[in-house]
């Protein structure tokens, strides 16, 4: 069996995730303990029996095709979150007002707009108050707090639309247990229709919180209710919606906290509501549905919160560095329509943000060669001149939404990683990462990305050309550092001899065995490669010794370390980054040092579990 | 300003008589001068540029600074034998952490515990500590924003250097510990147009308060530890040819520099002398510093680079080493990858393996010169609570630590071992008087008598022990020392400590004991002399009666101490006593049981069988009463080299050189290689192994290694001892020569016992040629395949042998 990516927890149970990702999570559970207390009325009216619902599988976007690139702008959490000095001073969260958004509406449209920044998204709580207790409408629709937002939501959507910028709103998913009123509030513009119509008769709970009713979209009422939350902020005037806590996913897995059905309902819903509006998914989804977030959304966050809920926005260990592990995997799913969300980009302000210069830069890097939505969430008014320019690099910023294709990456996931991608114009971009806690040294190896001899490279941070490196660039990086490279081949691609795992010349031992594989070269693949499970290349000739970086086509659904060695010498530990599935090849460049003549290469899962191999490729050095 | 016409010397120097006038200013000062922070006489500025091509050195370099969080592990180390520093090279922030070998913190600690054995504890014994941090700040050059950097150690001219490029401009840094000028040089350059703008900062660790003087533009501090502690203090100036060079608050500010040269040294008041309590209350440390490096200042940076060169090559050529060639992969590498390839490819890399020995001898001339010696951190700290106090063990550790000095051309080096003990002597002496006998002492002497003096098996700089009573401890120290007299031959030398021997012996007058066993062979009985209750280090029962540590180490005790009194002429009487009761020393036999020399007068095994320590094979080494070449029964051999089988090839550090340094002796050279090659493992996360800056760790703990210099010196040693066996009167060619150093190879300036340096050169694992100079000795045979040659030669003579064809 696999995993999935986010470590999941039982329903109901208050069992915290792993600690480190559990901040979010406990603490919104805490705010919603205090709620439950409205909750038992409810379930003794609950009328119908349960029935298993389906998700609708025919709805089609309508609406002219959003995010085409990935969106770029501002978020509020970041700073609601935070405990950093003055930020919320009426309580946590009390940072979201309409004074503070129109505030950095303001920031960003002198700022940061002409880079393409646009986006102003409002998060959590504009319709609870400082003790976060929640208003609804009429319909059991979220109101606005008056306190919050004196004026209401339509006005500030206005104001920022007036400073040429776009709006986005977010809601938790479900019926929220306080909009519930005893199943007989009214669904908006839908006749017959109360909040008892809209979820299971046994009121199970969904969401990442466990806050809300889980909707019950085999009764007609429910895509109705969702039809009238869109109404409304189409009506209000917003450009985006953030659905949060939604599962498979927000550490949540089994079929109450499965809201895919949630998802279509919305994307029919904006469909329908005259108004194009993005539509982004959070948190932690669950990569095993990449195919229903990329159908219904426009965007998915693969991890938890970057936010550290600490005195800083945020923080490395909690976290930022998660994401180099985590988004390898979802690579692939991103493309024009929908993006990877790693969350927000806290990189404008060092003392604010919590982290090093290097850590910055690292953070911005990751997310502009990921192709992540590029959405800060920096007190904008308070940008240092080091943030002001990893926010407006224009080169970054030009990768980040041009047409070139996610990176990935190319070498073991270690402390010590390179990430690339081919751009249209046969250039590659090559990212250099440090994640180690003292400085190292990166090396990118021209054969792992496919050409040989001189390449010409750009410095895309500090904007100057660095010349010609033959057959690899390695640079010193600090503690948590990075370079962001453009690399101009100027020499021919590299040529390689492949050697196909499942080849009879190979020797397995203990449970490795050769399995089908129809993304596999061949056809097939070595697997079962744990605990013992050995195999090893037989006969691999080189002309002359030296360091060979071999390209190894994998596939491995988590990320899984193996013992690598030739001719029988010492082995060196690598861990393989996750192709997302165990259907989908991915190649990354190993480093072995071979002799003149036959050697052996040797692939041993140790005590552990290794990848499947597909195939290696030996570069033909001149 | 022209300092070169401050050198009255009327005629021109050459360069030979710069590097030799270096060396004898070297030997004149040790010898003839208390090694203290003191004022130091002009230096020699050499008119001619001692610096070596590139090609022509002996360095490492790395492809990233070091960590500031991993200074012991990654720093490169620099000292001129007093005032050191482990080096970081970050573009933006060049870091060094100062010590200086004298600064300690606790004193004599004379007050024994309830125990009757001496404390051990920071607030008592004291710790070695760091002197300082100094941090150079260039905030434009951040390591994100700079391209093709490296950083080197060139341990053949002893300089730490850097290099990278920060748009367009080539920007170079090179740092040295300078000896003669007694400071530590940074000069900052560059080609292509840059400019330096950043700044100084030198900061105590013991919450001291940075000063400035704007008018003559140095930072300082100053401070003392309390209760009579040391005084101590530091002092940096910074001056450029361009630019503006300020003060500013407790920092030098420089701006829009072409170059920049920053001078820092340091020191603290401790006078090795007992009677002045180790401190001299004259000396105003910070007061010292500031002249010292307000003096240098005065001075181009060229001229102190080539004034440092001239006397560090003055040293480090007086050995040179190829053990063959390295393939071209190899050369490719940077040092760490080059000793992580040496453990997972398993070839050998000779070259690396030569640096590494070369290494070594870096570390004992920047450690070990005119100050105190070379401590179980050696003269580097990255923190002020290193393990074990960074103190002096005396149950193996000090006396590793100069196993290599004299085999490795650096006789001078072994000086501050032997000052040391001579300044503690007195100490020492009354601590043994009044303490040892005390009788919680569970080591006193059963006869009640006392003389002599001895140890605790840490000792400080102080005059103090620290843990427990070591009384075997002053016979160690005391053929350390006379070794050196070995292989120098030096009458005056061997005047200066005969004393201590004296002591030592003494000492075990009064502690022998007569016990009678019974002779295996003959089945007889016999008197024997044994030693008192002791623990054999650092394992088996803690009150045995003749240790066969104690046995081997008192035996060779009173040898040497007769050989002293023969040669000066001094003692006859006492020297007879002496003979008398060494013929009556117990000598250890073989067990029935294991089959091993035994340890404990027992035939049992009660210890520990694979313990780091070889205490009981202390007479194969560093001893040679157990030689394997028919002179020794061959059941003690047998029995000696069971026991070193069954200790082991899979200890650490010092423990695997001295297993190596063992299997040497018994001329086993795959053995001895392959506990070299275990010690060249590379150190990952905190394992036994070399670390990226080649200095040795030990895994304390899991996950917890910890820097010990001896580790480093010792495997050094072993790697000589393999090419070259030497006693008085006898030298053995290549006794244990590796099949990875057999193809070819060649080692110049090899120190033998018998007062003579060896050269030699082999090719297909055979001698071609070997040269023996005479440095005061007389006659000895050298032995190869089997035949011996007699010669004899004047003091200074040379002789060149070859045809050893079998």
């Amino acid at each position: 069996m696999r995993s999935s990516s986010y470590p999941s927890t039982p329903p109901m149970s208050v069992t915290a995730p792993p600690a480190r990702r559990a901040t979010r999570a406990l603490l919104v559970l805490a705010l919603a303990a205090g709620l439950t207390a409205t909750v038992p009325a409810a379930m003794a009216s609950s009328p119908a029996a349960a029935r298993t619902s389906t998700a609708p599988t025919t709805a089609r976007a309508a609406v002219a095709a959003p995010a085409q690139k990935p969106f770029m702008g501002w978020s509020s959490w970041s700073m609601q979150s935070s405990k950093y000095p003055g930020l919320n001073p009426d309580g946590d969260y009390s940072y979201l007002t309409e004074k503070n958004v129109l505030t950095q509406a303001g920031a960003l449209a002198s700022k940061l707009k002409k880079y393409g920044y646009e986006y102003v998204n409002i998060d959590a709580g504009w319709w609870r108050d400082t003790t976060w207790k929640p208003e609804f409408d009429g319909y059991g629709r979220q109101a606005p707090d008056p306190v919050r937002f004196p004026r209401g939501m339509k006005p500030v959507a206005d104001d920022i639309h007036a400073k040429g910028l776009k709006a986005g709103i977010y809601l938790p998913a479900g019926l929220e247990k306080e909009a519930y009123g005893a199943g007989k509030v009214p669904v908006w513009n839908a006749p017959g229709c109360t909040t008892a119509d809209i979820v299971h008769g046994d009121l199970r709970t969904t969401n990442g919180w466990d806050s809300a009713y889980k909707l019950d979209f085999s009764r007609p009422c429910a895509q109705k209710y969702i039809d009238s939350q869109a109404q409304m902020f189409a009506d209000w005037g917003y450009d985006f919606l953030k659905l949060d806590g939604v599962g498979p996913g927000s550490f949540k897995s089994g079929d109450n906290y499965d809201n895919v059905a949630d998802t279509a309902a919305w994307q029919k819903a904006i469909a329908t509501a005259g108004r194009p509006i993005h539509f982004e998914l959070s948190w932690s989804l669950d990569i095993n549905h990449a195919a229903d977030w990329k159908k219904y959304s426009n965007g998915w966050r693969i991890d938890t919160d970057v936010e550290c809920y600490c005195n800083t926005l945020v923080s490395w260990e909690n976290s930022v560095d998660d994401r180099w592990a985590d988004v390898a995997g979802w690579t692939r799913h991103a493309g024009p329509g929908g993006w990877n969300d790693l969350d927000s980009l806290d990189v404008g302000n060092g003392a604010m943000d919590g982290l090093t210069k290097a850590e910055r830069q690292s953070y911005a890097t990751l997310w502009a060669i990921a192709k992540s939505p590029l959405y800060t969430g920096d007190d904008l008014t308070r940008l240092d001149d080091y943030g002001v320019s990893l926010l407006t690099n224009r080169e970054v910023i030009a990768l980040n939404q041009g047409s070139t294709p996610p990176a990935r990456p190319i070498t073991a996931s270690g402390d010590q990683q390179v990430w690339s991608a081919k751009n249209a114009d046969g250039s590659y971009t090559v990212a250099l990462f440090n994640l180690g806690n003292g400085p190292a040294a990166v090396t990118a190896d021209w054969s792992s990305l496919g050409f040989s001899g001189q390449g010409a490279v750009r410095d895309l941070w500090n904007k100057e050309n660095l010349g010609t490196y033959k057959d690899k660039v390695t640079q010193a990086l600090p503690a948590h550092g990075s370079r962001l490279f453009t690399v101009t081949p100027h020499g021919p691609a590299q040529q390689m001899t492949g050697y196909e795992a499942e080849s009879a010349a190979n020797t397995l031992s203990g449970n490795a065995g050769i399995g089908d594989c129809a993304a596999c070269s061949g056809g097939h693949k070595v697997g079962n490669l744990y605990q013992g499970g050995k195999l090893q290349f037989n006969n691999i000739v080189v002309p002359k010794a030296g360091r060979y970086v071999i390209n190894v086509a994998y596939i491995s659904g988590d990320a899984r370390p193996a013992q690598i060695s030739a001719n029988g010498n010492g082995a060196t530990g690598l861990k393989f980054p996750s192709t997302g599935d165990w259907g989908t090849v991915e190649t990354v460049g190993v480093p072995v040092t071979l002799k003149a003549g036959s050697n052996t290469v040797t692939f041993d899962s140790g005590d552990g579990y290794a990848p499947d191999i597909d195939r290696i490729d030996v570069p033909k050095l001149s | 300003m022209d300092d070169q016409n401050t050198d009255s010397s009327p005629r021109r120097p050459s360069r030979r008589d710069i590097l030799s006038l270096a060396a004898a200013a070297g030997a004149f000062t040790a010898l003839g001068s208390l090694p203290a922070f003191a004022a130091t006489a002009p230096a020699a500025r050499p008119s001619e540029s001692p610096l070596l091509p590139e090609a022509s050195t002996t360095r490492f370099w790395y492809p990233a600074p070091a960590s500031d969080t991993a200074m012991i592990e990654q720093g490169l180390p620099i000292g001129n034998g007093r005032l050191g520093a482990l080096t970081g090279n970050d573009p933006s922030r060049e870091l060094l952490l100062l010590t200086d070998a004298t600064l300690w913190t606790g004193g004599r600690n004379a007050v024994l515990d309830a125990d009757g054995q001496f404390p051990y504890a920071r607030e008592n014994f004291g710790s070695f500590t760091l002197l300082g941090r100094l941090t150079v700040d260039i905030p434009d050059h951040d390591l994100s924003a700079v391209s093709d950097y490296r950083r080197d150690l060139d341990i053949s001219q002893g300089i730490v250097s850097s290099s990278y490029v920060r748009s367009g401009v080539t920007y170079e840094r090179q740092i040295f510990a300078s000896h003669p000028d007694d400071a530590i040089v940074l000069h900052f350059s560059q080609r292509g147009g840059g400019r330096y703008t950043g700044t100084v900062t030198l900061a105590g660790t013991h919450d001291e308060t940075t000063t400035t003087d704007g008018a003559r533009t140095y930072a300082s501090f100053g401070a003392a530890f309390p209760d009579g502690g040391l005084r101590y203090g530091a002092a940096v100036t910074a001056y450029s040819s361009t630019g503006t060079v300020t003060t500013d608050g407790a920092r030098i500010s420089f701006a829009g520099c072409k170059d920049l040269t920053v001078v820092v040294s340091g020191g603290t008041n401790y006078a090795p002398d007992a009677a002045a309590g180790y401190r001299d209350p004259a000396l105003d440390p910070q007061k010292l510093a500031r002249s010292k490096v307000l003096t240098a200042a005065r001075h181009p940076f060229t001229s102190l680079l080539h004034s440092h060169v001239a006397d560090h090559r003055a040293l480090f050529d007086r050995m040179g080493i190829s053990l063959g060639e390295s393939s071209s992969v190899q050369r490719g590498l940077d040092t760490w990858e080059r000793v992580r390839a040496r453990a997972r490819d398993g070839e050998a890399d000779p070259e690396l393996e030569a640096s590494y020995l070369q290494f070594g001898r870096y570390l004992m001339i920047a450690g070990s010169r005119d100050s105190l010696p070379l401590n179980l951190q050696g003269l580097w700290l990255d923190g002020n609570d290193p393990d074990w106090m960074g103190d002096y063990h005396t149950d193996i550790n000090i006396q590793m630590n100069y196993w290599m000095a004299d085999r490795a051309g650096l006789s001078s080096s072994f000086d501050a071992s032997a000052d040391y003990c001579l300044a503690q002597l007195p100490s020492w002496t009354e601590l043994t008087r009044t303490l040892f006998n005390d009788p919680r002492n569970r080591h006193r002497n059963s006869s009640g008598k006392i003389a002599g003096w001895t140890v605790a098996i840490s000792t400080n700089i102080h005059g103090g022990g620290g843990w427990w009573w070591h009384p075997a401890g002053n016979a160690w120290l005391s053929n350390s020392l006379f070794e050196h007299y070995e292989y120098t031959q030096d009458a005056a030398y061997l005047a200066r400590i005969h004393p201590l021997l004296k002591g030592a012996c003494e000492f075990w007058e009064a502690r022998l004991l007569t016990t009678t066993v019974t002779d295996p062979a003959t089945g007889k009985d016999r008197e024997v002399l044994i030693a008192d209750s002791d623990w054999s280090p650092e394992h088996g029962p803690l009150d045995a009666k003749g240790i066969t540590y104690a046995q081997e180490l008192v035996r060779a005790l009173f040898e040497n101490y007769r050989t002293a009194c023969a040669v000066l002429g001094r003692d006859s009487g006492h020297s007879r006593t002496i003979a008398s009761l060494q013929e009556r020393l117990y000598l250890p036999q073989v067990s029935p049981k294991t089959g091993w020399l035994e340890e404990w007068m027992s035939p049992d095994n009660l210890g520990e069988t694979t313990h780091r320590h070889l205490s009981p094979l202390i007479g194969l080494f560093p001893g040679d009463r157990i030689r394997p070449d028919g002179s020794t029964p061959k059941a003690v051999v047998d029995g000696a080299t069971a026991l070193l089988t069954a200790r082991g090839m899979e200890s650490f550090g010092w423990a695997n050189a001295w297993r190596s340094l063992c299997w040497a002796r018994l001329k086993n050279a795959d053995k001895a290689y392959q506990l070299v090659v275990n010690n060249l493992r590379p150190s990952i996360g905190g394992t036994n192994g070399t670390a990226m800056n080649l200095f040795d760790i030990y895994e304390v703990s899991t996950g917890r290694g910890i820097f010990q210099i001896e580790s480093n010196f010792g495997t050094s040693a072993a790697m000589i001892e393999m090419l070259v066996y030497s006693r008085p009167g006898h030298i053995e060619l290549l006794p244990a020569l590796p099949d990875a150093w057999a193809r070819s190879g060649s080692v110049t300036g090899v120190g033998v016992r018998g007062g003579f340096v060896i050269d030699l050169r082999w090719r297909d694992g055979k001698v071609t040629e070997a040269r023996l100079r005479s440095v005061g000795g007389r006659s000895t045979t050298v032995s190869y395949g089997g035949v011996s040659r007699a010669l004899s030669l004047k003091p200074g003579g040379s002789v060149t042998l070859r045809d050893f064809s079998r």
